[in-house]
């Protein structure tokens, strides 16, 4: 079963432990700027803070760019040979996320290989808040799945306190929709 | 440098910004030894300038500004985000300074600087671009007046760049409004002491730094092992997720309950009305929509909030934590929540402490309440107790310098030269207002307000918790000793340029950060030395506090510390002045300090 990265912006704080954890890890020094997974933050119009990393496409863009197929793909893995790399950066442009990276130091662009295949990258294992998760291939979309069928199901919502924590009660009323269908409440 | 194989660049840049030259200080062994970093260069530097030029304006063009993050700014440890702004304070004359946290230090750390100290002063107002080895002023005339959202935006848009990091001033700054802040990430904020009027004093809307260094990290492996240890303590500790939740707004229930909120202006220290801008509205009334937290740091304690409908629809602003929703909250009467939010974006706007911007509104408010402001004083317009709209106008009038705004924009000592009759109502040590906690409960904490070094400010020894918890059995010699140690050990961490947080509230050792600077510097340590050159460093900013004019009559808390407390948890209680003039005696003794608090070793 492959595992894709998969991002809840919504829980994301910032913090950027995602970016230092990676730069650690996968090029062994303590930079920022060398982590393959950023965390883009605009405020205040509108509030949104993201970590941006590889989608591991299947049909990749950035394959499909490089002159000379320094990238490829294996297990599910989009990677770049080193040696065969030459550095035009083409694939960087032609990600549609944005989810590649340059740094002076380098001239192979900084990408995400899920820490060399791991089962446990290393952003989705420090990130504090749960925003980077790393789910099963069939389990991606999950999150909008539900929240599709949370909407169609016009659900309610009542808000309570218990033991001082804001608590909410969400249902879907199946009285109402015959109440509907018989042409209103009475 | 030798021994020293991390944590330092061995640089410190210097700009002067009469003409943009810039030269670069090497520091070695022996000056890392003695000052760490952060706070401590900031008061290094600062020293040699005083010794240089002699007492002079804080607002002249020749005085300095620093900018200091440290050796673990940056690094990969919990909470790791902090950076000092460091200069003589306009508001006290005196040693100041103010951290932020965020991400500007971890990126001037990787331009390469291990401090940077600006003097001079520009004839157009300019932004200082630190774009790694390349150092430009940049004249930015269309910024004037405009506010710190729209400011740190229109700079990253005119760079092109969005990764760089903004720290700038408001109008307020611009204004040199004694109380500014210095601004990044649209709302992290060096609120104290009025480091952005320092700023402004020079012309500079803000400093721009972009970098992609490394940083010097001498055993990475054993930093990863210590720092993964410690993420997944913090991140089961059971406060964790109340952390993540609500962050500081936590503190509101907690003061309330204890009786140490400052409720008008202090004269309460318990509000019937707390419940209506604690955790519970923020949570409960849909106003959080998200948590921020400063680099590297899992307790993301920043709350972002926004107002949905009435008269404040449409207010989105980082924050409140504690300070703010109380100084802006219970001590000027204000129980809506979302004018408290209101409050808290005007003033990251503008660009001016929340803390002593709630503490003048509200010596206004009681000065107009007691007769001792007419309403001729309020340009005709009267304030309230909770008066949200004409507070507001307040805030605005001050950043902006006009009509009553414009005395209220020279701080506590200002206001008091043009209505010494507020004497009683305005809260201040040595000219800077007091934070949102009351020490007459606790007496530690008045004598934490009366000796920090830059005046009544809580973070350099927060007490009055562990005070209060203890019960009433504590000697003037455990006061005394606690306090000291607050101030060493919190400064420490201000040197380092990591956050308090995790120490004082999920109960991180303080050795894992000798272990870890260790594991940074591969020099080894104990916690033993770096307190010791804490311990130095306030030596030193009470030398310079004592060049600058300060007495033992300024170490005192404010007059309101010797008013009894007539309502809530602690009714009753007072600071005895007789018995806080033996504690100081006490204190002054214990730091080896003479009868007029002047340490033994420092002259300047």
């Amino acid at each position: 079963m492959r595992r894709k990265l998969a991002i809840v912006p919504e829980r994301c704080s910032g913090c950027r432990v995602c970016e230092i954890a990676c730069a650690v890890h996968n090029q062994g020094v303590n930079n920022p700027k060398k982590a393959r997974i950023r965390v883009t933050a605009i405020y205040p119009h509108p509030v949104v803070r993201m970590p941006v990393v590889c989608s591991q496409c299947k049909d990749a863009k950035c394959m499909a760019a490089c002159p000379t197929d320094a990238i490829f793909s294996k297990d599910g893995v989009v990677q770049i040979t080193d040696d065969e790399c030459i550095g035009c950066h083409a694939c960087v442009d032609a990600c549609p996320f944005g989810a590649m990276y340059i740094h002076p130091d380098y001239d192979v662009p900084l990408k995400c290989d899920i820490c060399g295949n791991s089962d446990q990258p290393q952003c989705a294992k420090m990130c504090p808040t749960g925003a980077i998760t790393f789910i099963p291939e069939h389990v991606f979309g999950q999150a909008h799945r539900l929240n599709n069928v949370l909407s169609y199901a016009h659900m309610k919502e009542i808000e309570y306190m218990e033991k001082g924590e804001p608590k909410k009660l969400h249902y879907a009323d199946n009285n109402a929709a015959d109440r509907e269908e018989s042409g209103g409440a009475k | 440098m030798k021994e020293y194989k991390g944590g330092y660049f061995g640089k410190i840049l210097h700009v002067n910004m009469d003409d943009g030259s810039t030269r670069i200080e090497s520091i070695d062994d022996d000056y890392v030894e003695k000052y760490v970093g952060g706070r401590g260069f900031a008061i290094k530097l600062l020293w040699d300038h005083l010794k240089k030029t002699g007492k002079i304006d804080p607002l002249a063009a020749e005085s300095m500004l620093v900018v200091a993050p440290g050796p673990l700014t940056g690094v990969y440890l919990p909470s790791s985000g902090k950076n000092s702004f460091a200069a003589i304070s306009p508001a006290t004359g005196i040693y100041g300074d103010s951290s932020m946290g965020g991400g500007f230090g971890v990126e001037l750390r990787q331009a390469g600087y291990d401090a940077v100290a600006i003097t001079g002063k520009t004839s157009e107002l300019s932004y200082l671009f630190i774009d790694d080895d390349v150092i430009k002023i940049v004249p930015c005339p269309e910024l004037a007046g405009k506010g710190n959202l729209e400011t740190e935006g229109r700079i990253r848009d005119n760079l092109g760049d969005h990764s760089l990091r903004v720290a700038s001033i408001g109008i307020a700054g611009e204004n040199l409004v004694r109380f500014a802040c210095v601004t990044s990430e649209w709302s992290r904020n060096a609120g104290r002491t009025g480091i952005g009027a320092v700023m402004g004093s020079k012309n500079l809307k803000a400093i721009v730094v972009r970098g992609h260094k490394d940083m010097p990290v001498a055993d990475l492996e054993k930093v990863i092992e210590i720092s993964e240890k410690a993420y997944h303590e913090l991140g089961s500790h059971y406060m964790m997720g109340h952390w993540q939740r609500v962050g500081l707004m936590g503190v509101i229930d907690y003061a309330n309950e204890l009786g140490i909120l400052p409720t008008h202006n202090f004269r309460d220290t318990h509000w019937e009305k707390a419940h209506m801008i604690n955790a519970d509205v923020m949570m409960s009334k849909g106003h959080k929509i998200g948590n921020t937290g400063c680099f590297g740091c899992p307790m993301c304690c920043g709350n972002i909030n926004i107002v949905k409908e009435g008269k404040w629809a449409g207010t989105v602003t980082e924050g409140p934590e504690y300070e703010t929703a109380a100084m802006l909250g219970s001590n000027v009467g204000v129980d809506d929540f979302a004018s408290v939010l209101r409050a808290n974006h005007l003033c990251d706007d503008f660009g001016v402490d929340t803390i002593s911007m709630g503490n003048l509104i509200a010596a206004v408010i009681e000065g107009y309440e007691k007769d001792l402001l007419t309403l001729d004083d309020l340009d005709g317009k009267p304030v309230k107790w909770g008066g949200d709209e004409r507070i507001m106008e307040l805030i605005e009038q001050t950043a902006k310098c006009e009509s009553i705004g414009a005395t209220i924009a020279l701080g506590a000592k200002g206001m008091l030269a043009r209505w010494p009759q507020l004497k009683p109502l305005i809260l201040h040590v040595k000219g800077l207002e007091q934070s949102a906690y009351d020490c007459r409960g606790a007496s530690s904490m008045a004598l934490a307000y009366g000796t920090s070094d830059i005046g009544a400010h809580h973070t350099r020894a927060w007490t009055v918790g562990k005070e209060l918890e203890a019960g009433a059995d504590w000697t003037n010699k455990d006061r005394v000793d606690l306090v000291i140690y607050h101030q060493h050990i919190r400064s420490l961490f201000d040197m380092f340029g990591v956050c308090r947080l995790p120490w004082i509230e999920l109960g991180f050792h303080e050795d894992f950060y000798a272990e870890l600077y260790s594991a940074v510097t591969g020099k080894e340590f104990g916690l033993e030395p770096l307190l010791k050159a804490s311990q130095n460093l306030y030596d030193m900013t009470r030398a310079i506090n004592v060049a600058l004019g300060v007495k033992r009559k300024d170490d005192f808390p404010p007059d309101r510390t010797f008013v009894p407390i007539h309502t809530g948890p602690l009714a009753g209680k007072v600071c005895d002045k007789k018995e806080y003039d033996e504690m100081l005696g006490l204190y002054y003794k214990t730091r080896g300090w003479d009868e007029e608090g002047k340490p033994g070793n420092f002259a300047i």
